[in-house]
């Protein structure tokens, strides 16, 4: 024994039983979170998953670091404003929703995956949560992201950038805050519209068609009707949320001859009616998921 | 205390009984669990693991009630479903490290514990592919790693030579019995075909309709399932009746075959005197073996139903 042991032999030490750590249902939560954020942006999986991700995070980055680029040069009066860029940003972050929130929760369906997961130690409706907070998690990368690229140049592309950060900090949270529950709201309608499909194509479809046609319908509903309910007709429009929300959080007078300036509603009301869809669409998510549960 | 133990378990489906009053103790070991394609075999695993509810009846794993600490008996088992479970846009490693993690361990110790298993499955050289590369048999190994990956104390397998070609077929019957001998984890696995895993089992428990059929040692229940094929020259049906006459259960096989259930070896004794006394020439006597399915449907077995 002791001289094979001193040449070095190989031994079979037969199937080794795991004694270690064993961590609970929130870990099980942050691990998928963690694994689902991942995989929204494609990584640990193959190239053709990436190529969408990469598309829109090129696309929303990209002209954050131009105007920073421009800026620098023609001066910090050349940047386009936060909510001004969020505007911009809706219909790629709507498409970030419907290409990737298929990827989240349908593949899963699809592939049975699923049924793994559910056979896991934690609850069906834990695996709903963890699959939203991570796509919200995902589109806050090209929300929140490039605005913070914005606030940064906006400061070292002053004469003083301490002078700079003094006055504009404070935005910050508007920031934050508009691109939160922008990203929690194109989420929250995406997962549950994806939760309906039984194919990634159809979930994508269907959550393109409602960010094209709820603007298409509210117009179309706006162009025959007049008066108050013309006015509040815009609270059904997700982009004219998303932006009268954004005007709301950093203070900005909308255009008299905009939609959203003729409405001329109170700033809170986008954000009542953007929680309001956003816990609604989140209560029917998880409804859907607890079913899976004995 | 019995691994798996259920107690008049019923699930009722409009129109139809999954579970029907069903009342087990499942020990430790390699358990076989057979029935034909909806028996009910996948309903009853379904209700171990807490994702369906039974409509009456109760159900515990490891002294767990499957109700109340569902998630204490998934800590514990290991699942292996009957179709498709894997993605196939990631890596094998990966795949099996997730699961782990979703299981409670720490990203370490679920990398090791996936190595360990991929390489027990032996999957070790194609780890770092994609599962959507993998071939039939790969993904049916991989599915094995994936329950493994958390140490479980029982393995529930659905099903697990389904789609396999014969030498698959083989590899995992071999990879189960090394799993439930040599790494001393008990395993239920459910099956269609009988002759499939009785090899591996320790024990079996038969299912019809939701209904116990058989739960015991594979030897009792070979010997419970054997019947005697004959065949004899001329005027079957008379011979036929006169074995009746004296207890045999007897099926007609058209033409000049008949089948005797084989309940012990008086009933060669039988034959042989009926034969004899009637001059009636037996041609042909052999031993077979039910096929599942026809062991619960027809007359002369113990649940029989119309």
């Amino acid at each position: 024994m002791a001289e094979a042991r001193a040449a070095g032999a190989i031994y079979d030490l037969g199937y080794q039983s795991y004694a270690g750590a064993r961590y609970g249902r929130f870990y099980a939560i942050r691990t998928l979170i963690h694994y689902s954020f991942a995989t929204a942006f494609g990584i640990g999986r193959a190239d053709k998953a990436k190529s969408m991700p990469t598309l829109i995070v090129a696309l929303v980055y990209l002209p954050a670091l131009v105007q920073v680029g421009v800026a620098s040069i023609a001066g910090p009066q050349a940047l386009i404003h936060y909510s001004v860029f969020l505007e911009y940003s809706v219909a790629l972050i709507a498409l970030f929703a419907a290409s990737q929130s298929p990827e989240l929760i349908v593949a899963d369906k699809q592939q049975g995956v699923l049924s793994l997961y559910l056979s896991r130690p934690f609850k069906a409706t834990d695996y709903a949560i963890a699959k939203l907070v991570a796509l919200v998690l995902a589109m806050l990368v090209i929300t929140l992201g490039p605005q913070l690229v914005l606030f940064v140049g906006r400061i070292f592309v002053s004469a003083s950038p301490l002078a700079a950060f003094k006055t504009e900090w404070t935005k910050l949270f508007p920031i934050l805050g508009g691109t939160l529950m922008a990203s929690i709201f194109i989420a929250a309608i995406g997962m549950l519209l994806a939760s309906f499909a039984s194919r990634r194509g159809y979930a994508t479809a269907s959550v393109i068609a409602f960010f094209l046609l709820a603007p298409a319908l509210v117009e179309m509903f706006r162009s025959v009707t007049t008066g108050a309910i013309k006015r509040y007709a815009i609270l059904a429009h997700p982009v004219y949320l998303i932006t009268g929300f954004a005007n709301w959080l950093f203070d900005i007078e909308a255009l008299r001859r905009s939609a959203i300036g003729r409405a001329d509603l109170p700033g809170q009301y986008y954000l009542f009616v953007m929680l309001g869809v956003s816990i609604a669409c989140t209560a029917a998510l998880l409804r859907r998921y607890r079913r899976l549960d004995a | 205390m019995p691994l798996i133990s259920a107690r008049e378990l019923t699930k009722r489906y409009p129109g139809v009984n999954a579970l029907d009053g069903l009342t087990l103790d499942i020990e430790s070991g390699i358990v076989g669990f057979v029935g034909a394609n909806g028996a009910g075999k996948s309903t009853f695993i379904r209700i171990l693991l807490g994702l369906l509810a039974p409509t009456s009846g109760t159900a515990s794993v490891l002294g767990f009630d499957v109700r109340a600490d569902a998630l204490e008996v998934r800590k514990r088992v290991g699942y292996m479903p009957e179709h498709d479970c894997l993605p196939l846009e990631i890596s094998g490693t990966d795949f099996v490290t997730h699961q782990g993690q979703m299981s409670g361990l720490p990203f370490t110790a679920a990398r090791e514990r996936g190595a360990e298993m991929l390489r027990h499955v032996g999957l070790h050289e194609e780890r770092y592919r994609l599962i959507g590369s993998y071939s039939t048999g790969m993904k049916q190994r991989i599915k094995l790693a994936q329950s493994l990956v958390h140490d479980p104390k029982l393995l529930l397998l659905d099903e697990p030579t389904n789609g396999l070609d014969p030498e698959g077929r083989e590899e995992m019957l071999l990879l189960i019995e090394r799993t439930g001998r040599e790494f001393g984890i008990a395993v239920m696995v459910t099956s269609h075909l009988l002759g499939e895993i009785e090899r591996v089992c320790d024990s079996l428990i038969a299912i019809d309709a939701g209904r116990l059929q058989y739960a015991g040692t594979v030897a009792a229940f070979t010997q419970q399932t054997q019947r005697l094929r004959l065949e004899v020259d001329d005027d079957a049906p008379a011979f036929a009746a006169q074995l009746r006459a004296r207890g045999l259960a007897v099926e007609a096989h058209g033409g000049n075959e008949l089948r005797v259930d084989l309940a012990d070896d008086s009933v060669y004794d039988v034959i042989r005197d009926v034969a004899a006394d009637f001059a009636v020439p037996l041609s042909r006597m052999e031993v077979t073996r039910h096929r599942l399915e026809e062991l619960f449907r027809t007359p002369t077995a113990g649940g029989a139903r119309g």
